[in-house]
């Protein structure tokens, strides 16, 4: 399939008062192939955020329709959405910090019933194993360098084994040689998973690294 | 997700014992209502039922308050109310109702003081009783003494006497015990003046098992000295004058309750049953109940409002980690449901231990309590509080219910935090 993701004139508009109206995203509309790895690159205020938003799943306020293999994201559950068909993967790395590496990789499985354990037990062994964190796993967030952090967030946006992965800028906390890590493992990852990757960032290095680059100028892509 | 819930939950661990207080004072408070309340009620019931038959009916000619032929003070309504003289024609109707199987007279000799030979201190109370035992009384759990009637010139006393004399039952027996009329004048109308410096004799010929004050005669003699303290000719003109203080009815089983509703609507006379007075006692302990009750409800409230604050508290705090599972998949409703379960454990720790710490007390103050009502005459109770597990898992269940109830609010209003404002937040 050729377009496996397709979005078609995205607008979305901000009210932060009566009389100021604010278009985050102006007919944004470009497609990804399946396993494609791509890159969105773009200045501050953009809407490189708010794009990231609407496809993570976490902000369904916007007019124009996204399809993923032919379906649109607006006929999904949107909790189903943001477990199984996105993992999303943020520059701040969100760690809970009370729990373990292994609970905060498992954290999305908390939320979903009728799970094998066996088969969530090879998943996690599988992933802790890619990751390099397997003599991590009980260590707390706070006990992690940087780079481990952003391994256990990749880690727990993988574990429901998801369509696509949204990175927002996952290196934008690192040093360039964290950061390259970082881009290699979900290199990796996209190659094996065939997941669907997008980073957003603002590194032309690692953007360089990407199969493609979009670039998004006042919410539109150039 | 319940595991997750309760990590939360762990991680404040002060916070959550401290409000979960609340919720223990409330249980502590409707524990006590539950276990200890109830137990009264059967402890008091169930040794009325052993003392008093209940086919025995007490009937006076005013309204009565206790057994034993001791009245109460006079009040208001004693005025309103005429008094009718239990005369012998009474007795006589009474004889014949349906059902009677005997009438027994019961006689108080009141504002008298008792001493015991070679004691310069009376008793504290100012009467002696009257009693033809056995069989007319029920109250006594046992008797020390070679037989159990009381003859002319015989008093019986109760072991609450004997441990005031500073003796024992073996000891007494045996012993004069001087009736002397008060000269109080206070106590002493003008007619009553013949009552100045008479004293009566006994020898005590028994110990009554029973917490009470209590002397007794029989009931001839217990009727000379009323006539003779009253300046009276004889019985005939006391008993038409005064008349008995109480009549003691022995009823069929199974015509009590009529001939009570007899007496009362017809005879216009007071009577006194066992029904009766455990009717007041159920009255009395139920009023007890509603007050602890009320406490125990305000209790639950504050500590409601506890739970309310600590979750609000736990929202603010972890508004970034609720944008993170939403972001990870988590829904509204598991938010919810994430915090109705914190707050159920809160309310559960304090069900718990409030439970855990009535129990433990209800085990170390039981043997007090029992020894202290066996002194005051309950001699049949071995056990105090008794723990029932059904209780407990409603008291469990409710503690839980009120936790769950006060997370309602903050439990939705976590559910409503939008995602990517949370995520926002450093």
């Amino acid at each position: 399939m050729s377009e496996y993701i397709k979005i078609q004139n995205l607008c979305r508009e901000y009210r932060p008062s009566k009389k100021v109206l604010v278009a985050a995203l102006r007919n944004l509309a470009f497609s990804v192939k399946k396993g494609e790895m791509i890159s969105l690159v773009g200045s501050s205020g953009s809407g490189k955020s708010t794009f990231l938003n609407i496809l993570g799943g976490l902000d369904w306020n916007y007019s124009g329709d996204i399809y993923i293999e032919g379906k649109n994201i607006r006929n999904y559950d949107q909790n189903y959405y943001r477990r199984f068909i996105v993992g999303t993967i943020f520059q701040q790395f969100h760690l809970i910090p009370s729990l373990t590496v292994e609970e905060n990789i498992l954290l999305p499985t908390r939320f979903q019933k009728n799970i094998s354990k066996q088969k969530l037990n090879e998943r996690l062994e599988y992933i802790l194993n890619k990751t390099g964190l397997s003599d991590r796993r009980k260590h707390y967030p706070n006990e992690l360098s940087g780079g481990q952090a952003q391994r256990v967030a990749i880690a727990r946006a993988i574990i429901d084994s998801p369509k696509i992965i949204l990175a927002d800028e996952p290196t934008g906390n690192l040093d360039s040689k964290t950061g390259n890590m970082i881009i290699n493992l979900l290199r990796s990852l996209n190659m094996q998973e065939g997941m669907t990757t997008i980073i957003v960032t603002h590194d032309s290095k690692i953007a360089s690294q990407t199969d493609r680059t979009v670039t998004l100028v006042d919410g539109k892509n150039v | 997700m319940f595991r997750y819930a309760v990590q939360i939950i762990f991680r404040r661990k002060l916070r959550t014992f401290l409000t979960s207080l609340g919720i223990m004072i409330a249980v502590m408070l409707m524990t006590f209502i539950l276990f200890g309340m109830s137990d009264l009620k059967n402890a008091v019931t169930s040794e009325f039922s052993s003392r008093f038959s209940p086919q025995d009916l007490y009937v006076s000619g005013r309204d009565m308050f206790m057994f034993g032929g001791m009245n109460t003070a006079p009040s208001k309504q004693d005025d309103v109310k005429e008094e009718i003289i239990l005369n012998t024609q009474l007795r006589e109707e009474l004889e014949k109702i349906d059902g009677v199987i005997s009438t027994n007279p019961i006689f108080t000799v009141s504002n008298v003081e008792v001493f015991l030979e070679g004691d310069d201190v009376p008793y504290p109370m100012n009467f002696v009783g009257s009693a033809d035992l056995p069989g007319t009384h029920h109250i006594y759990n046992g008797f020390f003494g070679s037989d159990d009637k009381l003859d002319n010139g015989e008093i019986f006393v109760s072991n609450f006497v004997v441990s005031f004399f500073e003796t024992s039952k073996k000891e007494i027996i045996g012993k004069k015990i001087l009736v002397k009329s008060s000269n109080s004048s206070t106590f002493l109308s003008v007619a009553s003046k013949s009552m100045i410096d008479k004293q009566y004799e006994f020898t005590v010929a028994g110990v009554v098992e029973s917490g009470n004050d209590a002397f007794f005669v029989n009931t001839k003699e217990a009727m000379n000295m009323l006539v003779d303290l009253g300046g009276f000719t004889d019985e005939n003109e006391y008993l038409e004058k005064v008349g008995y203080d109480q009549i003691l009815l022995i009823t069929e089983e199974g015509k009590t309750s009529d001939i009570e509703k007899y007496i009362v609507d017809e005879l216009k006379l007071s009577v006194i049953s066992t029904e009766t007075l455990l009717g007041f006692l159920d009255t009395l302990t139920s009023g007890l109940t509603i007050a602890l009750v009320i406490f125990g409800s305000i209790s639950a409230l504050v500590a409601s409002i506890g739970i309310i604050n600590t979750m609000v508290m736990s929202i603010y705090e972890q508004t970034k980690e609720i944008g993170i599972i939403k972001a990870m998949g988590a829904s509204n409703s598991q938010v919810l449901i994430i915090f109705l379960i914190q707050s159920g454990i809160i309310g559960f720790i304090g069900g718990a231990l409030g439970l855990g710490i009535t129990f433990l007390g209800m085990k170390l103050a039981d043997p007090f309590i029992v020894s202290i009502l066996s002194k005051q005459g309950f001699t049949s109770i071995d056990k105090f509080f008794n723990f029932q597990l059904l209780n407990a898992i409603y008291i469990t269940l409710g503690s839980i219910l009120i936790g769950i109830i006060a997370g309602l609010y903050p439990a939705r209003k976590a559910s409503k935090i939008d995602p990517i404002e949370a995520l926002r937040q450093n």
